[in-house]
C-alpha cells in the first residue's frame, strides 16, 4: 500500500504546520446543480464524468480508485470524513454521488456533492502553492472535457452562491497549543474575520480545542484572484506560526523544566493509559507533537513517527476500520488506549 | 446601527428567533452572526457552510417587503427553482438561476462577499474554442466509454436547446423543452429498468 499523504506530516523543529488543503466547486454547464437532479440524471451524470475522467491518471501521475458512494458503508464514510476525504453532509447524503480517490488520499474528486464536482488536494505541511499549481492544472484537463458553468461577472458558478467566483476555499492548519491556552487567539479570529479569513478549531469548538489544531481558511470566494486568496492564507497562518513560536520561545526561556515535564507526562499517559477518550488522546497527542518540535524529548534513532497521523487514526471510525469490528464505548476507549501504546515512536530516556 | 453582541462593528444582519411563538430580532454583524450557532438549526450541515445559513437569514428579512409577493413567484424556467424555495435552502438549482434571480439576490450577494464580481481564472476551455484535436480525443474517447443510451443523445440535445431558448429569453419554448426532457428522462429511465431485468433468467 502507499503511504498516505498524512503519514508524512512530520515534526521539523519550529515547524507547526500540518496541512494544506485546495478545494475548488465546478459544474457542468449541461445539467442543472446536483439538488435539482433525481436519481436517474444523477447517476448519468456521474456515470458520463467517470467516463469522461477516466486518463485522469496521465494529468496527476497519481493511480485513482473510483467508487460511488453506495457502495460504501457507514463506516467507511465515518472514516472518509475523518481523513477529510469528505464532508459531513456527503457522508450523511442517500443521493448517488461518485468519488474518485488518488492512492495517497491526496487528490479527490467528488461527484455529484453539492456541486457536480469537488476538487481536492491535500498536502502535509505549508504547501498551498504548490496544490495550487497542481488543482489548477487538473481544473483545466477537468476544462477541456466538460463546459463548466460560467459566467463573466459570476465567475464559476456554483449551487450555493458563498462558493461562486473562484469556487475555491484555501486551508491551512496549525498546531498552536500554546495561542490556544491565551485569550489572544480569540482577539486574532475577530480581528482576521475583517480580512476575509476564519478561523476554526479541528477538533472541539471554540471554547475546548483539543488537540490545538486551528484551520485557517478564506471566507470570501468572489472578488479575490486565486492568487490573492493563496496568498491571503499563507501570509496568515504564517503570521500564526511566528507568533506560536515567539511564546514557545519564550516559555522554554522561562521554564524549560516545567514544560519538559508537561511534555513527558502527556507521553507516560499515551504509553500507559488502558482506557482513553479521543479529546484525552488528542490533548496528550498534541503535547508530545510540541515537545518534538521544540527538542524537548527525541525519538530514539531510527524511530520515524506522525504525530498528526495518529490524531487522525485514533478517531472512532478509523480506529473501528482498524479492529474490524464494531465497538461500544468502553471497548472503542480501551481499543483506543491498546492502539495508541503500541503505534507511539520510542523516545530517548534522557 | 452597531451590533448588539460585540458592539464593535456595524450590524448588518438581522437575525429573526421565534422560541416557542415568541418572536425576538436580533441585530448583529457578520462575525458575531457567524459565531452563533445556527447549525443547530440544521443538523447535518457540514462545517462548510454557515456563510450559506447566513444568507438565508438575511434574504428572509429582506423578504419582509411588499415585493414579498412578486417575488415568492418567480421561477428560473430551467430548473424550476422559485425564489421561495431559494430563500429556504440557500442553494441555487441550475446555472441559470443567477441571471434569473440576479435582480432579487445580486446586492446580498455583494454584501456577503464584500464583492459582486470576479476576478479570478476563466476556464481554459470555454464551449467553441476547445482545439479541434483536442476535441476529436476527446469525443473518441467518451464515445468508446458512455453507456449505451437510446436516449442520451438526444436528451443531451435537447438540454443544449432549452439553454438556448433560455439565453434567447424564449420562455414558451424553454417550457416545451422542459416538458419534452422530462418525458424523455422517463422513457430512458423505463428502459434502463427494463435493461437491468434482462439478466435475470
Amino acid at each position: 500500500m502507499k503511504t498516505k499523504w498524512f503519514e508524512e506530516v512530520g515534526q521539523k523543529r519550529g515547524d507547526n504546520f500540518i496541512s494544506s488543503r485546495i478545494r475548488l466547486a465546478r459544474n457542468w454547464e449541461e445539467y442543472a446543480f446536483p439538488n435539482r437532479l433525481n436519481p436517474v440524471q444523477a447517476s448519468e451524470l456521474i456515470g458520463r464524468m467517470q467516463y469522461g475522467l477516466d486518463d485522469v491518471e496521465s494529468v496527476e501521475g497519481n493511480h485513482f480508485v473510483t467508487t460511488t458512494m453506495d457502495k460504501l458503508g457507514d463506516l467507511d464514510r465515518l472514516a472518509f470524513k475523518e481523513r477529510r476525504l469528505i464532508n459531513s453532509t456527503v457522508a450523511e447524503a442517500k443521493t448517488p454521488m461518485g468519488l474518485m480517490i488518488s492512492e495517497k488520499e491526496d487528490v479527490s474528486i467528488l461527484l455529484n456533492g453539492d456541486d457536480h464536482l469537488r476538487i481536492q488536494y491535500l498536502a502535509p505541511g505549508m504547501q498551498l502553492k504548490e496544490i495550487w499549481k497542481r488543482a489548477d492544472k487538473l481544473d483545466d484537463y477537468i476544462s477541456s472535457r466538460f463546459n463548466y458553468a460560467f459566467d463573466e461577472k459570476y465567475g464559476y458558478l456554483t449551487s450555493y452562491p458563498t462558493n461562486v467566483g473562484t469556487g475555491m476555499r484555501a486551508n491551512v492548519v496549525v498546531h498552536l497549543p500554546l495561542l490556544n491556552k491565551t485569550n489572544e487567539i480569540k482577539e486574532l479570529k475577530n480581528g482576521l474575520e475583517k480580512f476575509g479569513v476564519s478561523i476554526r478549531s479541528v477538533y472541539g469548538n471554540d471554547r475546548d480545542n483539543f488537540g490545538s489544531l486551528y484551520d485557517i481558511s478564506n471566507t470570501k470566494t468572489l472578488g479575490m484572484s486565486e492568487k490573492e486568496i493563496v496568498d491571503l492564507v499563507v501570509r496568515t497562518s504564517s503570521q500564526l506560526n511566528d507568533r506560536e513560536k515567539q511564546i514557545r520561545e519564550a516559555g522554554l526561556e522561562r521554564n524549560y523544566i516545567v514544560k519538559q515535564d508537561e511534555v513527558f507526562r502527556a507521553y507516560g499517559i499515551l504509553k500507559y493509559a488502558r482506557t482513553m477518550r479521543l479529546n484525552n488522546a488528542l490533548a496528550s497527542l498534541s503535547q508530545v507533537r510540541m515537545g518534538l518540535v521544540d527538542g524537548l524529548i527525541e525519538l530514539e534513532d531510527g524511530e520515524e513517527c506522525s504525530i498528526y497521523k495518529l490524531m487522525l487514526e485514533v478517531q472512532a471510525g478509523n480506529l473501528m476500520l482498524h479492529s474490524e469490528r464494531p465497538l461500544d464505548r468502553r471497548e472503542l476507549e480501551a481499543f483506543r488506549a491498546d492502539y495508541l501504546r503500541h503505534h507511539l515512536p520510542k523516545i530517548k530516556e534522557a | 446601527m452597531l451590533c448588539e453582541k460585540c458592539k464593535i462593528r456595524e450590524a448588518n444582519i438581522q437575525v429573526v428567533e421565534v422560541v416557542g411563538g415568541v418572536k425576538s430580532e436580533h441585530f448583529l454583524c457578520a462575525q458575531c452572526a457567524s459565531e452563533m450557532d445556527l447549525s443547530v438549526t440544521a443538523p447535518g450541515m457540514g462545517k462548510e457552510m454557515p456563510l450559506a445559513k447566513l444568507l438565508s437569514s438575511l434574504l428572509s428579512q429582506t423578504m419582509q417587503s411588499e415585493k414579498k409577493d412578486e417575488c415568492a413567484n418567480v421561477v428560473c424556467p430551467t430548473c424550476g427553482m422559485t425564489y421561495e424555495q431559494f430563500i429556504k435552502e440557500s442553494k441555487f438549482g441550475c446555472a441559470d438561476c443567477y441571471k434569473v434571480f440576479d435582480l432579487l439576490i445580486g446586492d446580498n450577494i455583494r454584501q456577503l462577499q464584500g464583492s459582486g464580481e470576479h476576478h479570478g481564472k476563466r476556464p481554459k476551455y470555454i464551449s467553441g474554442d476547445i482545439p479541434q484535436k483536442v476535441k476529436e480525443d476527446i469525443e473518441e474517447s467518451m464515445k468508446e466509454n458512455v453507456p449505451e443510451s437510446e436516449y442520451l443523445d438526444r436528451l443531451i440535445e435537447l438540454r443544449k436547446e432549452l439553454r438556448q431558448a433560455v439565453a434567447e429569453e424564449d420562455f414558451e419554448k424553454a417550457a416545451k423543452l422542459r416538458d419534452e426532457i422530462k418525458e424523455t428522462e422517463e422513457k430512458a429511465a423505463d428502459s434502463a429498468l427494463k435493461g437491468g431485468g434482462q439478466d435475470e433468467d
